[in-house]
């Protein structure tokens, strides 16, 4: 087949065939529409200030990698000024928690961003190892996304900092449309879409500058721009319902690649349309943290493993997950799974 | 004290044998239908506002000869006929309409003889029956819609039948997803203008909970979320004509449960075809795929598919009065009131000044898909 020139530049040769629009790119007009993309999401949404200090979550998966390489640059082509750093949680998983924190900490020196490292026993208590030990490997996703989702936060706070942002991508984001419609679950349905959530007691921001940003493009982008990242990420797996929501989101991005963005669009709309009593956002009675419940998950979790009672602690439902559970990191797995077979 | 000898009695009456099983019931189906119409007839009961000799609002109930607009039809009728025989006030007059199924399935399904049986079974009603393509007729202004709405490659040769240009226009758009979305939004708009021009207020549809599950999860992902809140909620269309689904609480199972107990109906229904078994996944509709995830997971997880419609149903209707709407499907243009998110800006430059919405430009001839 001849060469076909880029889409964009109309000079290059086309290497790349955008997952989102099937448009037909170069290396260089891909990477550029890429960040070009998330930085019209950024001053579309007013996401930023002039000196904010902002925390990148990093897992040292490829969504966070992304993510801080791509503010980076951002950061500096546009002068947003803000003051970033790497914020990491060590959920204590023996064998691949350690590779992934060695990633984290080459990234600090490649993108030279002060980092630090919070640990789910300083936090809570438990390492995930000591939490597998008491309930078993099920339903572990369940633990690990919930405290981790926390952890953020505390870490932030205890830096001093007002903003966390996440790697969670558009895939993250419908499958999570899509849960939450299955659930019924209106309050989360009109939270869960926004660009910024949070504002709790504890007044740290949460954001995900990637959400407009498909998953394959983010591989493309890590790919391209030879990121350094660690590609094994949850090494449990995910509960079975959830499963099949994801496995709905892939099918539908075989039959029309744009539902993605699709989902996230129909979101959005159904969240400003559900009614105002069904949005009131309660706080846990214990810790203080955003909440449906009088107790929070982290909180109902904790007392679980507390009380030593391992098989009402994992009888976790499909109404008692982290409300944006990030499965790439489970599809990832699923995918090098795969081509490990 | 029965005075019959039963093996199994009906644990409703007491007075038969069961049947069927329902919700875990057995009942009799006499019990049963009882229970199935009582179901539909709460959703109907803000029409029975009024006496006997207070005015009576006027329904359009679309039937498309399948199972869960037959049964509808079938429960309005029977309740119908009660109430006349009691002397108690019935609150609502329905008419019937047929949009002939040969001209919509690419099949030709022959349904004729469905049609006479249904004018022979329910002969006390007004049904009207006409074409797919009578749209050109009751909405003369969809021919420069259709025109501006596909695009270039298609070229509108007015000479031809109307049939003929209906499936011209149907025919240049690409894709089973975008040919289905399409079909759907000119089939509704047809039997909008039906019932403005004959004088209903209100359109019942036939959606059983299973297909209203399937719909609003199909909408999520084809970008029309705005307006699921007619679409899946009883509510107000853009059109002034509300829009009902009285079937919301009954499963499409206990739908079928219901016809196969109902002798006036055996000649009327036209069974679903069975669902292709070697279809590749790209090669489906987004509405199709819908189905069968509905079909397979309300199997594992009964409860959570009656979420997805009731979920819908929750949702305000969008305070968005006097905001542009799509000329073709009448849904918002742009963003609801209170989205603040960038998908449209910032995702699909066509979609600036268009008159069509975000859904509806998905579904666009010349868009990749
Ligand atoms: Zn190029
Ligand atoms: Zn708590
Ligand atoms: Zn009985
Ligand atoms: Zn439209």
């Amino acid at each position: 087949m001849a060469p076909t020139a880029c889409f964009n530049c109309k000079e290059a040769r086309a290497v790349i065939i955008r997952p989102k629009n099937r448009h037909k790119l170069c290396r260089a007009c891909f990477i550029k529409i890429f960040e070009t993309e998330v930085h019209e999401t950024i001053i579309g949404t007013n996401l930023f200030f002039p000196g904010e200090r902002v925390a990148i979550g990093a897992s040292g998966g490829k969504d966070s990698t992304v993510l801080a390489a791509v503010l980076k640059t951002l950061n500096e082509r546009y002068d947003y000024g803000l003051d970033l750093c790497l914020l990491s949680i060590d959920e204590g998983i023996r064998g691949y928690r350690d590779d992934s924190l060695e990633t984290v900490k080459r990234n600090a020196v490649q993108y030279d961003m002060p980092l630090d490292i919070l640990g789910y026993s300083e936090l809570y208590g438990w390492t995930m190892d000591q939490v597998v030990e008491q309930v078993g490997k099920k339903g572990n996703c369940t633990y690990c996304g919930v405290f981790r989702r926390q952890a953020l936060d505390r870490g932030a706070a205890r830096l001093g900092i007002r903003h966390v942002v996440t790697g969670h991508n558009a895939d993250d984001v419908a499958e999570t449309v899509m849960m939450n419609l299955l659930r019924g679950d209106l309050p989360r349905l009109s939270r869960g879409t926004s660009i910024v959530t949070g504002s709790d007691a504890s007044d740290i921001k949460r954001s995900k500058p990637l959400k407009y940003a498909y998953e394959k493009e983010i591989v493309l982008y890590a790919h391209h721009r030879q990121l350094d990242y660690f590609t094994t990420e949850c090494i449990y797996s995910p509960e079975a319902f959830r499963g099949s929501a994801r496995t709905l989101i892939k099918d539908l991005e075989k039959i029309r690649p744009s539902s993605i963005l699709d989902i996230v669009k129909s979101g959005e709309d159904m969240a400003a349309l559900v009614p105002v009593e069904a949005q009131t956002i309660k706080h846990c009675e214990r810790c203080n943290y955003i909440s449906s419940q009088r107790i929070c998950k982290a909180c109902t979790l904790l007392d679980g493993l507390n009380r030593n009672r391992p098989k009402t602690a994992i009888e976790v439902g499909v109404g008692m997950e982290d409300e944006e559970s990030s499965s790439t990191l489970m599809r990832q797995m699923e995918r090098a799974q795969l081509s490990a077979t | 004290m029965p005075a019959k000898e039963l093996n199994k009695p009906c644990m409703e009456c007491k007075d038969a044998e069961f049947e069927l099983t329902v919700r875990k019931r057995q009942l009799c189906s006499l019990c049963f239908k009882r229970f199935i119409a009582h179901k539909v007839q709460s959703r109907l009961s803000v029409y029975r506002a009024f006496g006997l000799d207070g005015p009576k609002t006027q329904l359009l109930l679309p039937v498309s000869l399948g199972v869960s607009s037959s049964v509808l039809l079938h429960i309005l009728n029977t309740d119908r006929q009660h109430r006349l025989d009691n002397g108690r006030p019935v609150g609502y007059d329905f008419k019937i309409l047929v949009i002939e199924p040969s001209t919509v399935a690419a099949t030709g399904i022959p349904f004729d003889q469905n049609y006479e049986a249904l004018q022979k079974n329910f002969p006390m009603h007004t049904i009207s029956r006409i074409p797919f393509h009578s749209i050109f007729d009751y909405a003369p202004e969809m021919v420069g819609i259709m025109k501006e709405y596909a695009g270039s490659k298609f070229i509108d040769d007015s000479t031809r039948s109307n049939e003929e240009r209906l499936a011209a226009f149907r025919a240049s758009i690409s894709t089973p997803t975008s040919r289905t979305d399409v079909d759907t939004v000119l089939l509704t708009r047809l039997i909008v203008e039906f019932a403005k021009k004959s004088g209903c207020e209100s359109i019942i549809w036939g959606d059983s909970d299973s297909r209203l599950a399937a719909k609003a999860l199909a909408g999520v992902a084809k970008g029309r979320g705005s307006s699921l809140t007619w679409q899946v909620s009883d509510g107000m269309s853009p059109w002034g004509v509300r829009f009902e689904y009285p079937l919301r609480d009954l499963y499409k199972a206990e739908l079928l449960q219901y016809e196969s107990v109902c002798a006036e109906l055996s000649d009327v229904v036209i069974p679903d075809q069975p669902p292709s078994e070697n279809v590749l996944t790209k090669n489906l509709s987004i509405d199709e795929l819908m189905l069968r995830y509905v079909q397979n997971q309300g199997a594992k997880y009964p409860g959570v598919m009656a979420n997805v419609a009731r979920t819908a149903n929750k949702l305000n209707p969008s305070a968005s009065d006097g905001a542009p709407t799509c000329a073709l499907c009448a849904s918002l243009l742009g963003n609801v009131k209170g989205n603040s998110g960038v998908t449209v800006a910032n995702q699909a430059e066509d979609n600036h000044s268009s008159q069509f919405c975000y859904g509806c430009m998905r579904s666009r001839p010349d868009e990749l898909c």
